[in-house]
């Protein structure tokens, strides 16, 4: 038997297992879900933010200020922003990844529960009389976690997709598809997607605990960005003042994966998309690193 | 299938700290029998079968069966069938479902979970999910899992447990038969009752070392110094100072029982004193007392 049948088995019994249980309901219902509300809250911000100016002020307002004048710093915090997103590019690629915001995490938590569910519902003596070798049970969950993650952006995009494009076209902006950053962002949102589906194995090879995983991870993952982002604000404004201080929050895993699939700059000094990229697999391959390392070293039992 | 069955343990050892929960273990447990692993809680019977699953590693020493380790062995699943924990099974999936899990990723087809469960009389319960099992159930379905693949060498760690006395029966009958076929059986257990019904050969540790190993006859008769003498007499009193002072020691009763002489002994020493003898018997030592007096001491909590 060569190693490559072996692993195919592994795969193969992964996702049978998945499918025999509440497990891939609970995700797959979650994934759907999720993306469809933040398709649609992402759709009617978009149009806001595409107004002309004048009914821009008058939305965001909410016509509180009928007849008066708008206090003038308001006014231009309320430019600053319709400024940065007015734009059908920009409103293009937060639409077509609106999936991405919760999607991560989920193929990430997903990676982790393929993993830590051996410990949780002690099936790891099973599994490792089966499949001896922990590299192969750990490469074929790897495996079985990214097809998955490619699933789950496939169906959400096309919900983020099908959605968006109703509201832009709708909304005479045109698709934007075909403009080369818009169609780029798309398809590293799927790169992202498999790096969370990595980085989440890896995690739960190290952590093994089900419940401090899965929590940590969407600790790290939702307070994450902003935590570095008010971190790196602060060393900024009281220790070192440089742009490329504020630069450094994308350490911050959710922040580089923003990085990486945003054509626009995100916050001041953001680096390119690269780094955002470069900062994941890291990420990634640190944690698969370490957690394979755990696994092989450890007792079962 | 003589050799290519055969479990070997060679000087295993493994320390979990300052524990020394395995210490320099040696046995072999042959094919076409039975083989009992006895030792009071604590003495390392799991941690030793889990080492000769590569489930443990050893801290030295190696542990083989059919002359190679369980990693080394191409399709483990088609060699050696394990029953370690009754809660092995994901709580939310059916045992049918366990099982066609296991067959996928052993390589087999779907039909031996089929198979196996009618081989454990678990077919009417195949679909219900693993959570609502009984113990009785979950060994059951332990068993099948371990039979898959239809292997040589069967490692069950106290398979007894959680079993009511029908289901210990049936195991005993099905764990046999298994022996019959000429396969390798390696059963643990603390419950010695349950093994003299069961088990052709034992292997007995206590604190991670080996205390006996060999077939339950010969243990038992090596151990001829449990072995106690009955006799009854008329004369009581006489006796027992005769006997005490030819060095046994002897409890008084309606029939005294002497232990540290043999029947001959005692037989001569009365009638050299001119004492007559209602009833001269040896009891013969069951393997209950062979094991209390081979781990005396040793058992316990470490
Ligand atoms: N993972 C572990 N960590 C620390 N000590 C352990 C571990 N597993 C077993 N032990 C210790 O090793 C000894 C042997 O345990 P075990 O093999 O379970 O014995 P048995 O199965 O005969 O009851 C015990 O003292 C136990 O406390
Ligand atoms: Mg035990």
């Amino acid at each position: 038997m060569t190693p490559s049948d072996r692993l195919r088995r592994v795969v193969r019994s992964e996702l049978f297992k998945l499918r025999t249980t509440s497990a891939w309901w609970q995700f797959s219902g979650a994934m759907v879900l999720t993306t469809l509300v933040l398709a649609i809250v992402g759709g009617v911000n978009a149009r806001t933010a595409l107004k002309p100016f004048a009914e821009y002020v008058q939305i965001r307002t909410h016509g509180r200020f009928h007849g008066a004048t708008v206090p003038p710093e308001f006014l231009s915090r309320l430019r600053g922003d319709w400024v940065s997103g007015h734009s059908a590019v920009t409103q293009a690629v937060t639409l077509y990844s609106a999936n991405q915001l919760i999607g991560l995490l989920l193929v990430c938590l997903l990676g982790i529960v393929l993993v830590t569910t051996e410990f949780a519902q002690r099936t790891a003596t099973s599994t490792f009389l089966i499949t001896p070798r922990r590299g192969t049970v750990v490469a074929g969950k790897l495996i079985t976690a990214v097809m998955l993650a490619v699933v789950a952006w496939f169906v959400t995009t096309l919900i983020s997709l099908t959605s968006g494009v109703l509201f832009l076209h709708g909304a005479g902006h045109g698709t934007q598809l075909g403009y080369w950053g818009v169609d780029r962002s798309v398809l590293l949102n799927l790169v992202a997607y498999i790096l969370w589906a990595i980085f989440g194995i890896g995690f739960g090879a190290l952590i093994r605990n089900q419940l401090v995983a899965t929590v940590s991870a969407t600790i790290l993952y939702l307070v994450g960005a902003g935590a570095a982002g008010a971190l790196f604000d602060l060393l900024n404004s009281y220790v070192l003042s440089a742009t490329w201080v504020l630069g450094l929050q994308v350490i911050a895993p959710a922040v580089a994966s923003q990085v990486m699939i945003s054509p626009t700059s995100l916050f001041t000094g953001s680096p390119p998309q690269w780094v955002g990229a470069a900062v994941l697999i890291a990420y990634s391959a640190l944690f698969i690193g370490l957690g394979l390392r755990r696994l092989r070293r450890s007792d079962i039992g | 299938m003589a050799t290519e069955h055969r479990i070997v343990v060679d000087d295993l050892t493994k320390r979990y700290g300052d524990v020394v929960a395995v210490d320099q273990l040696s046995f072999s447990v042959e094919p076409g029998r039975v083989t009992g692993f006895l030792g009071p809680n604590g003495a390392g019977k799991t941690t030793t079968m889990r080492m000769v699953l590569g489930l443990v590693q050893p801290t030295s020493g190696r542990a083989t069966i059919g002359g190679r380790s369980y990693l080394e062995i191409d399709e483990p699943t088609q060699v050696v069938g394990a029953v370690l924990e009754a809660s092995s099974a994901h709580r939310g999936r059916t045992g049918h479902n366990h099982l066609r899990a296991a067959c996928i990723a052993a390589g087999l087809p779907m039909t031996r979970a089929d198979e196996v469960l009618d081989l454990v009389g678990l077919a009417a319960a195949a679909d219900r999910q693993f959570r609502g099992y009984s113990l009785g159930m979950r060994q059951r379905l332990g068993i099948a899992t371990a039979m898959l693949g239809d292997p040589g060498v069967l490692i069950l760690d106290e398979p007894a447990n959680g079993l009511d006395p029908e289901g210990i029966r049936w195991m005993r009958e099905l764990l046999r038969g298994l022996a019959h076929q000429g396969r390798t059986v390696l059963v643990s257990s603390h419950l010695l009752t349950e093994m003299q019904a069961l088990a052709d050969n034992v292997v007995i540790v206590a604190n991670g070392s080996l205390v006996r190993q060999g077939s339950v006859a010969e243990v038992v008769a090596s151990m001829s110094h449990a072995a106690r003498v009955e006799v009854r007499t008329p004369e009581p009193e006489r006796l027992t100072e005769l006997l005490v002072r030819a060095g046994g020691v002897v409890e008084t009763g309606p029939t005294l029982i002497v232990a540290g002489l043999t029947e001959q002994a005692v037989g001569d020493a009365a009638f050299t004193a001119g004492i007559p003898l209602h009833r001269l018997a040896t009891q013969q030592a069951d393997l209950e007392e062979v094991f209390l007096e081979l781990t005396h001491g040793k058992a316990g909590i470490r």
